[in-house]
């Protein structure tokens, strides 16, 4: 039962005309009413029936008053009793007392009906009051239910993983063993206290709140989005949920902690040691791509027709694998997390033009039109520089790297509703439809009788799809075998 | 005849570079750490100077940073190679670069023989 209906009422005051008065007007509305003539008196009665005094009329001018002690002493002990004061003119000591924790003041010159406006309100804030109290004892019920079924505590005691739940208020209520070894949690100073006590992680707690007000548009963290945060000397991977009742209502947060902390100084070396060895494949890769340059640039001798050929094509895969390796480091680096070094207002159309401009060489070399139309006024985009060029490169050159001889590669930069727009179109040789899909999985490439020749790493498409994502921009892709392909990348204009 | 003097530690680099340029009309003069760089500059006062970023001795930063205090040797341009991830290369650049006086130009191994001709050009024509 949530509404009270009648609600009992202490009325301390040691003029009897007054308590008096206060007393029928109380009780002609039908509520019960006690009375003491003085502080110990009332005590008296708060002590002995509990639960009997839901709101005190108090008077402020009671002799041998302690009355500013009282109400702090009652805000402490006994939070559930609203207190109303009733004084000559509700001066300087009324303010106090409601800075105390009193909720009100009536004067006792009071007449009926200012007496009930004050009153009334004070009897709807308790109800409020009383309300919210049972919904939270019924939530915290809810949860410390669990605390109580010993076949499940077993069953959570056996995860590997370190397990908390707390209420809607980040009171934790129940952990398991490994969460207690992760956190150094113990039942005394956990268990009924706010996480934050426990776990010195702002980002952990964020993600409880998260959860929690999953029911007011915050939303929790998506499915797949399981963040690892340090915690002390600790990586943990973190997912973070809300806990519903039977109707749906979130009545509190579980969290699940996968220790990760080897794992991720195995990442840390993994990574650490794929830029060292890029880095010792470069400085030879270096030298060899000078070397059969200047070579076959006849610089050292003149060549024959055959030695020509056989240095061109050395030359070409000297390339591929430089090309690799670049791949490898960008790749690295979006998988660390780290594809967008620095957002700033950009002009794509400028960034876009001195690509195109790069790259009409190898269009020319291989026999192919590359065509290039850019809108004027276009929305304005802020993305990290390098990014974009890394996204207009490498669609573009593997336009022209699957476009065959006497082909067209045409590229746009247009207005897409509020979007910006950049398309790549070409006349190649097109994907298939089972290809599709994979195409942006790393290390993916076609394999035909018409791809044998041409060089790749297959890890451009993966960078572009991971810089795409990191800029909440969406890429598309249409294909006809035999006709051609054509990539659309949309960027989001910035807002406002 | 412009003088180039190119600093690298990797002596296949250097003996193939210099067949590039020598191609292209400069006397190009080779020297194979920091230190001895740096002795070739003071010697030969060469009209640019490619260094490596990365050598024994003393790397090219520092023999950079030498090169631009010294009064003398200050308006001989500067070219820094390196083979280090280029996208660290821009900000440990880009930090050292606030502790000397700039370097004129950069460039990320691996290089194209035409790339590095072009820059080489473009640094020497605005000397």
């Amino acid at each position: 039962m949530l509404i009270k209906p009648s609600i009992d009422i202490l009325v301390v005051e040691n003029d009897i005309t007054i308590l008096q008065r206060c007393r029928e007007l109380l009780i002609d509305e039908g509520h019960r009413v006690r009375t003491a003539e003085c502080i110990e008196e009332a005590l008296d009665i708060i002590q002995k029936h509990p639960g009997d005094v839901d709101i005190m009329l108090l008077s402020l001018e009671l002799p041998g008053w302690g009355g500013m002690t009282l109400i702090e002493t009652l805000q402490k002990a006994r939070r559930e009793i609203l207190i109303m004061t009733m004084s000559d003119n509700c001066g300087e000591e009324a303010i106090e007392a409601m800075h105390a924790g009193a909720y009100d003041c009536i004067r006792k010159s009071f007449t009926t009906d200012r007496f009930w406006i004050k009153m009334n309100r004070a009897i709807e804030a308790f109800r409020l009051r009383h309300q919210l109290d049972i919904l939270t004892r019924q939530r915290q019920a809810a949860l410390t239910k669990v605390r109580r079924d010993e076949n499940l505590l077993a069953i959570l005691q056996s995860l590997t993983d370190g397990f908390v739940v707390t209420d809607w208020q980040t009171n934790i209520v129940l952990f398991n063993e490994k969460a207690a070894g992760l956190f150094d949690l113990t039942e005394e100073k956990a268990l009924g206290h706010p996480i934050s006590v426990s776990i010195k992680s702002d980002e952990l707690l964020s993600f409880f709140m998260r959860a929690i007000k999953s029911d007011s548009g915050l939303g929790p963290l998506m499915v797949g989005e399981e963040p690892v945060v340090k915690v002390g000397e600790k990586a943990l991977r973190v997912h973070v949920y809300p806990v519903k009742n039977e109707t749906g209502t979130v009545i509190g947060a579980a969290g699940l902690f996968h220790d990760v902390t080897t794992v991720s100084a195995m990442d840390k070396l993994k990574s650490d040691f794929l830029s060292m060895v890029s880095h010792e494949l470069k400085s030879p890769l270096s030298s060899l791509l000078m070397q059969i340059s200047v070579v076959l640039d006849g610089l050292a001798g003149d060549l024959t027709a055959k030695q020509s050929d056989l240095l061109a094509k050395a030359k070409e895969k000297t390339k591929g694998m430089i090309t690799l390796v670049n791949d490898i480091l960008d790749y690295r680096r979006i998988q660390e997390g780290k594809s967008i070094q620095k957002i700033e207002s950009l002009d794509v159309a400028e960034i876009l033009k001195r690509t195109i401009e790069l790259m009409h060489l190898s269009a020319e070399e291989k026999g192919l039109s590359l065509t290039c139309e850019i809108a004027e006024e276009l929305p304005s985009f802020s993305g990290d520089r390098g990014g974009m060029e890394a996204i207009f490169v490498n669609l573009i050159s593997n336009a022209i790297k699957y476009t065959p001889k006497g082909g067209n590669v045409n590229v746009t930069l247009n207005k897409a509703g509020k979007d910006i727009g950049f398309k790549v179109v070409d006349t190649g040789i097109g994907i298939l439809p089972e290809d599709i899909d994979r195409i942006f999985e790393k290390f993916y490439r076609i394999k035909t009788e018409q791809t044998r020749s041409i060089s790749g790493s297959g890890l451009g498409l993966s960078i572009v799809k991971g810089i795409v994502d990191a800029h909440n921009s969406a890429i598309h892709v249409e294909s006809e075998v035999g006709k051609g392909t054509t990539f659309v990348v949309s960027l989001p204009a910035e807002s406002g | 005849m412009k003088k180039v003097l190119l600093v690298d530690d990797d002596v296949d680099f250097c003996e193939a570079t210099k067949l590039l340029l020598d191609s292209k009309g400069y006397e190009v003069i080779l020297a194979y750490d920091g230190k001895e760089g740096l002795g070739k500059v003071r010697a030969e006062k060469p009209d640019l100077v490619i260094l490596d970023v990365m050598m024994p001795e003393m790397s090219g930063y520092d023999v950079c940073v030498v090169l631009k205090a010294d009064p003398e040797l200050k308006n001989i341009p500067v070219i820094l190679l390196t083979a280090v991830d280029q996208a660290l290369f821009k900000t440990t650049y880009t930090k050292a670069m606030g502790l000397m006086t700039e370097a004129d130009d950069y460039i990320a191994k691996p290089v194209e023989p035409e790339e590095l001709v072009r820059r080489v050009e473009d640094l020497l024509s605005k000397t």
